[in-house]
């Protein structure tokens, strides 16, 4: 048998933003799943959605409710839902009601009830919202998981594609012989996290296909759910190859200790204390990407998008323009409970709307402080799968980060994050001559031959501007606290060994 | 406070549409006791027995209030309508009774009672849905549900 004989299973789509990603493109046609989680977890939502996505009259979709639910309830509730059509009502998609049976008969009744609607309605797609509800009942003659053997192996022979929903708790999803029978088995959490809720989804097993591994996030919202899938969707995509590109800064002299700019594709770290340029350095950076048509986002979390414009103004930067012209998005990311992944999604929805080459995230500790309690400490790795993901595409980053400044340590980053950027620009205040005068320099620079100098520059109304040539006359320029040297010739490398200690 | 006068008209509407399918000469109570009937097979099967039952006893409680005549009028456990019939007798024995609410009224203000509960808790979309499931052949238009009956 070739390659060409094997069964296609046709991918379904599951009506639920960024699900169809995580389950590989989108659930197994016929397949028969069970959504399980705690009360309030979004399951009979997820399920509405599936069903309003692929129900049609002439495959129409079965909805059983049992005891757990009021359909009337439901139905007013999940109306609410942009996704709720009542215009597919009853046609396309039919409520039914076994309470009764279920009441007054045993399982076996409850699944003759369902056999008899399946034959009359021909359905694509069967939902029983709870089966668990159904098994209260001790004398039941059949027991839940030949009622579900049954169940599985008539609405398969009926080509419809099912979801029982029932509430379990997570101690509860261990040696279940019920889950063995599922094609699909989708578990939904939802925990406290201090004062936010995190919810989170698990494609715990899915027949028949490849889906993303691992907890992904999720948000009710008035469109119903919405999945945020760990890779961000870029999975299938290839890794752009590693070009030699360089992006220009707009500012020669930086451009030159970059050895001609930041190659594309890099995620570059601008590490600093408060006042030292780091936004200005990245608005020129996004700026100079429009000027040389590379759009561009910006990611601000600390001002709104008409502050920042306006203080790109105030350099003698228009970033009105080409917002105007859908050339830059200032993005503001601020509520308190995002997860990494909605950020991320936000972000990645905007680089693809716009075709940006260049993003600039202002800053880290803004981000940080963006996202909900329970997601902080996830923060570091969540910041890899962005940084890969983003850069896996071809985007540049550029990061600001807020470093204490410090007279015995010359640290990058308070989030040791340094291994995750090629790039690391440092700046820092150095006292001289009674003045707090500003210094720069290129830490790290990944396939790059940059610069070991440490330069002076400061902020004008052109924004960041680099002073003559290296501080050569200075002994412990990054200690900030330089002495004088004799020294005065400018060819002679400065020395950066002033004994203190380097942390990435 | 009285059955609003859209729900009146729809019940009336559905009435008409019962009375034309049976036979035109039978009472009243009869396209009444239909219409109920509809709507609790299509309610029950939607929502369960149970739900219809709370449901049309609220119906009935608040038609109570406006057709005090309905008083013999009950709900059964599986929903169905109990006393309507000796309702109608009433009203056309007791000619004081007759001035206020002639014959079938009480029945169209239970079922506006039930249609109203339906329209809050389902909206008016999803309470159509539901209505033209149980009547496939009629139309029922948005418009028409809020703005009385067509002529």
């Amino acid at each position: 048998m070739s390659i060409q004989d094997k069964v296609k299973i046709n991918k379904l789509p599951t009506g639920v933003p960024g699900l169809d990603e995580i389950v590989g493109g989108g659930l197994p046609e016929f397949s028969f799943n069970i959504v399980a989680g705690a009360p309030g977890s979004g399951k009979t939502t997820l399920a509405h959605q599936f069903v309003f996505a692929n129900a049609s009259p002439e495959r129409p979709a079965l909805y059983f409710t049992v005891l757990g639910e009021s359909a009337i309830k439901m139905l007013r509730y999940q109306q609410q839902y942009t996704f709720f059509d009542p215009a597919k009502l009853p046609e396309s998609i039919r409520f039914i009601n076994l309470s009764q049976v279920v009441l007054e008969k045993d399982l076996g009744a409850v699944l003759q009830e369902i056999t008899k609607e399946v034959e009359k309605a021909n359905p694509a797609v069967v939902v029983v919202d709870s089966f668990r509800t159904m098994v209260r009942k001790p004398e039941s003659d059949m027991d839940l998981q030949s009622f579900i053997q049954r169940l599985a192996l008539f609405l398969a022979s009926w080509q419809a594609t099912t979801f029982l929903i029932g509430e379990y708790a997570e101690d509860e999803l261990r040696d279940n012989p019920i889950f063995t029978v599922a094609d699909g088995l989708l578990w939904l959490r939802q925990t406290a996290e201090r004062n936010s809720i995190v919810r989170k989804l698990q494609v715990i097993k899915l027949r028949g296909q490849d889906s993303v591994p691992g907890l992904h996030t999720f948000r009710i919202t008035d469109a119903g759910v919405q999945a945020f899938s760990r890779t961000f969707g870029l999975t299938a995509r290839k890794r752009k190859p590693p070009c030699d590109r360089r992006l220009s800064f707009g500012i020669p002299e930086l451009d030159k200790m970059l050895d001609g700019g930041v190659r594309e594709g890099d995620s570059v770290l601008v590490a600093g204390s408060s006042g030292t340029g780091k936004s200005v350095l990245a608005t020129q950076f996004i700026a100079e990407g429009i000027h040389q048509g590379e759009p561009g986002i910006v990611a601000v979390f600390e001002e709104r998008p008409e502050a920042y414009a306006e203080r790109a103004t105030s350099l003698g930067l228009d970033l009105e323009t080409p917002q105007k012209e859908g050339k830059l998005t200032i993005l503001y990311l601020r509520p308190l409970d995002l997860s990494v992944d909605e950020t991320m999604q936000s972000i990645l929805d905007a680089v693809q709307k716009i075709g940006a080459k260049r993003l600039v995230i202002d800053s880290l500790a803004g981000f940080e402080m963006a996202l909900s309690p329970g997601f902080r400490a996830d923060f570091r790795e969540s910041l890899y799968r962005m940084i890969f993901a983003l850069t896996g595409i071809g985007v540049t980053i550029l990061s600001t980060v807020e470093v204490d400044e410090s007279f015995t340590e010359f640290p990058f980053s308070t989030y040791s994050i340094s291994f995750l950027t090629d790039d690391i620009i440092r700046l820092r205040y150095v006292s001289i001559d009674g003045q707090l005068r500003k210094i720069m320099v290129v830490i790290k620079m990944r396939g790059g031959n940059h610069a070991k100098d440490i330069r002076e520059y400061e902020i004008t109304s052109k924004g960041v501007v680099i002073l003559g040539k290296r501080l050569t006359n200075f002994q412990g320029l990054i200690s900030g606290v330089p002495v004088h040297s004799d020294r005065s010739d400018s060819t002679e490398e400065p020395s950066l060994d002033t004994g203190i200690e380097h942390k990435t | 406070m009285a059955a609003a006068s859209g729900m009146r008209d729809l019940a009336h509407r559905l009435l008409d549409y019962e009375v034309v399918a049976g036979k035109t000469s039978e009472p009243s109570v009869f396209a009444t006791i239909r219409v109920y009937e509809k709507l609790r097979q299509s309610l029950s099967a939607f929502a369960g027995v149970v739900a219809f039952e709370v449901l049309a006893f609220r119906a009935l409680t608040q038609a109570k209030s406006e057709a005090p005549g309905l008083w013999p009028v009950q709900i059964a456990a599986d929903g169905s309508l109990q006393g309507l019939g000796e309702y109608e007798t009433q009203i056309d024995m007791d000619k004081d009774l007759a001035d206020k609410l002639p014959a079938g009224d009480g029945g169209i203000v239970l079922i506006a009672r039930l249609l109203g509960l339906l329209l809050t808790f389902l909206g008016e979309a999803s309470t159509l849905s539901l209505l033209r499931n149980a009547w496939p052949g009629e139309t029922f238009d948005d418009r028409n549900s809020e703005q009385g009956r067509k002529a």
